[in-house]
C-alpha cells in the first residue's frame, strides 16, 4: 500500500492526479436519490469493450472469404483452445449489448431523462442504438452459415419495398444481385472498421453531453423536484450539491451492476451456449438451398412481424420508419416540464402500451 | 485494531479474487493465441530415394520449420535444418559449389552443415535420416 501511495504522490507531483480524482471521482457528486438504473451506461461501456477485445481475438483466425469463412469459424470453435469461449462471448455479448441498451433506453424514457437540456444525450444514444443493431446485423453474416446467409438475404431484401430506389439499394447493400462473396466483403468492412469507429465516436459524444449537462435527477423519492427548471437562455451545468460522490459510493453500484451482468452473461455462455444458435447456424451457407422458417435475431422479430401484418411491405416499412422517427425526436415532441411518469398517465399508458406491443410483436414473430 | 484487521483481510480477499479473475481471463487468451504444438508438422517424412539425385538438395517443411535433404556427390544422404544459425534466414543450395550459402550475410556451410566462412556461430542443426528399401525417412 505504501508503494501505491508513493506512486500516487509521484504522479500527483507531475500531472496533478489528486486534483483530477477530486474533480472527476470523489468530488463528482450525483443526485441523492440516484438509482441502480443509472449504472446501465457503465455496464454498456464494459460490454462494448469486451466486444472489441473478443472481436480482435476472433480476427486473428477468422478469414473473411466466402470459401473459408465458415471453416475458419468452425476451426475457432472446435480446434483452437478456448476458441469456443471467445466466439461465444462475442456472439452472446452482442445480444446482451442490445438487451442492456434497450433497458438503458427504457429507463431513460421512464425517468424522462431525455427532456431538455438533454436532447443531444438522447439523440446520440438513439444513434448508438441503431448502430448497435447495424453492427449486429453485419456481424451476423460473417460466420457464413445457412442461418447467417439467409437471415441476411431476408433482412437486406426488406429495403426493396422502398419506392423507386429500393431494388438498387438492395443491390448496393449486397454488392451484387444476391447475397454472396461481395456482401461478405462489405459487411466485414462495416462490422470491424466503419461501425465500431462511429460507435466509439458517438460514445465519446454521448459521454461529453453527459459531462456537460450533468447527471439528471430521478423524478422519484421524497422532496424531489420533478419538473425541469432549465431556462434555454443560458447554458447551465446541473450540479448536485450535498449529493453522493461517484467514487467510492456510486462506483460500487456500477461494479455491482457489472457483476450482475457478468453472472447472467456467463450463465448463458456456459450453461445455454446454443440458446442463440439454431441448427442452421452449424451448416455452411448454400445459395441454392433455402432452409425453412428463417427468422431474424430476436431484436428484429417485431420489425419482421410488422412487415408481415401489413398488406404492403412499403406500408410496414413506413410505419416502422415513423415509429423510429417519433422515438428519435421524442425530446422535441414531449415538451412538458413534468418528469414524474406517475403524474402523466397518458405517457405511462403509451410507455407500457408501446413496450407490450413490441414484446407482443416479437413473440408473434417468433411463433408465426 | 479490529477494524484494521478486518480491512486488511477484506483487502487480501479482494486482491485474491481479482488475481483469480485476471488469471481466468489471461490463461484462455494465452492458450488461444499460443502457437499449436500439433501444427508443427509430422515427425516422420518419407521421400523416394530416386527423387534426390546425387549433388542435389531438396527443401521441405519439417516440425514447423524449414529443412533440407542433400545427397552429396559421394552418395551420402544428410538432413539438416535450413535455418541459418546466424540470424535465421533460410540457406540456399549452390549446386555448382556443392555448399550452402546464406544470402543474408554470406554465411557458408558444407553439405554436412559445418561452417566454412562468414558469421554463423554454429553448424546447421542435423536431423535424423535413414535410407532403406529405396526410401529416405527423415525424423
Amino acid at each position: 500500500m505504501a508503494l501505491i501511495k508513493r506512486l500516487y504522490n509521484w504522479l500527483d507531483l507531475r500531472i496533478g492526479a489528486k486534483e483530477i480524482v477530486e474533480q472527476e471521482l470523489t468530488g463528482y457528486l450525483l443526485p441523492k436519490n440516484i438509482n441502480e438504473w443509472y449504472s446501465l451506461g457503465s455496464v454498456l461501456l464494459v460490454i462494448f469493450t469486451l466486444q472489441v477485445v473478443t472481436g480482435l481475438l476472433l480476427l486473428v483466425y477468422y478469414v473473411p472469404d466466402a470459401e473459408k469463412a465458415f471453416k475458419s469459424v468452425t476451426y475457432i470453435m472446435n480446434e483452437l483452445p478456448y476458441g469456443w469461449l471467445i466466439r461465444l462471448c462475442h456472439a452472446v455479448g452482442s445480444n446482451m449489448m442490445v438487451a442492456v441498451l434497450i433497458m438503458h433506453m427504457l429507463s431513460t424514457l421512464f425517468m424522462k431523462s431525455y427532456k431538455s437540456p438533454r436532447e443531444l444525450n438522447w439523440l446520440t444514444g438513439f444513434m448508438l442504438f441503431t448502430l448497435v443493431q447495424g453492427i449486429s446485423l453485419t456481424g451476423y453474416l460473417l460466420p457464413w452459415s445457412q442461418l447467417s446467409f439467409w437471415a441476411t438475404t431476408v433482412a437486406t431484401n426488406s429495403a426493396a419495398a422502398i419506392p423507386v430506389v429500393g431494388p438498387y439499394l438492395v443491390e448496393f447493400l449486397r454488392g451484387s444481385k444476391l447475397v454472396g462473396p461481395a456482401t461478405l466483403g462489405r459487411f466485414f468492412a462495416l462490422h470491424v472498421g466503419v461501425i465500431p469507429a462511429v460507435i466509439a465516436g458517438l460514445i465519446g459524444a454521448h459521454l461529453f453531453c453527459l459531462k456537460r449537462t450533468g447527471i439528471s435527477t430521478p423524478p422519484f423519492g421524497a422532496n424531489t423536484e420533478t419538473g425541469t427548471h432549465w431556462s434555454p437562455e443560458h447554458y447551465r451545468y446541473e450540479s448536485h450539491p450535498g449529493g453522493i460522490p461517484f467514487f467510492p459510493n456510486y462506483a460500487l453500484q456500477d461494479l455491482t451492476s457489472i457483476s450482475v451482468y457478468f453472472a447472467v452473461f456467463l450463465a448463458v455462455v456456459f450453461f445455454a451456449p446454443n440458446l442463440l444458435f439454431t441448427p442452421d447456424a452449424f451448416v455452411p451457407a448454400n445459395a441454392f438451398q433455402t432452409p425453412a422458417h428463417i427468422k431474424p435475431e430476436w431484436y428484429f422479430l417485431a420489425n419482421y412481424q410488422t412487415l408481415k401484418i401489413f398488406p404492403s411491405e412499403l406500408l410496414g416499412l413506413s410505419v416502422q420508419a415513423a415509429a423510429m422517427t417519433f422515438l428519435a425526436l421524442l425530446p422535441f415532441i414531449d415538451r412538458s416540464p413534468e418528469r414524474n411518469p406517475f403524474k402523466r398517465p397518458l405517457f405511462l399508458a403509451c410507455f407500457f402500451g408501446g413496450f407490450l406491443l413490441w414484446v407482443g410483436l416479437s413473440v408473434w414473430g417468433h411463433y408465426s | 485494531m479490529e477494524n484494521d484487521g478486518r480491512r486488511k483481510f477484506l483487502g487480501v480477499c479482494l486482491a485474491g479474487a481479482s488475481a483469480a479473475a485476471a488469471a481466468a481471463v489471461v490463461y484462455p487468451v494465452f492458450r488461444y493465441l499460443a502457437p499449436r504444438s500439433d501444427q508443427q508438422g509430422s515427425n516422420k517424412i518419407e521421400f523416394a530415394e530416386s527423387d534426390l539425385p546425387a549433388g542435389e538438395a531438396k527443401f521441405f517443411e519439417y516440425a514447423g520449420s524449414s529443412a533440407v535433404l542433400v545427397k552429396t556427390s559421394a552418395g551420402a544422404v544428410v538432413a539438416l535444418s535450413a535455418v541459418c544459425t546466424h540470424l535465421g534466414c533460410i540457406v540456399q543450395w549452390e549446386k555448382d559449389k556443392q555448399d550452402f550459402l546464406c544470402p543474408c550475410h554470406a554465411g557458408r556451410y558444407t553439405p554436412d552443415g559445418t561452417v566454412v566462412s562468414g558469421p554463423p556461430p554454429r553448424p546447421l542443426a542435423k536431423i535424423p535420416v535413414s535410407v532403406a528399401n529405396g526410401k529416405i525417412t527423415v525424423g
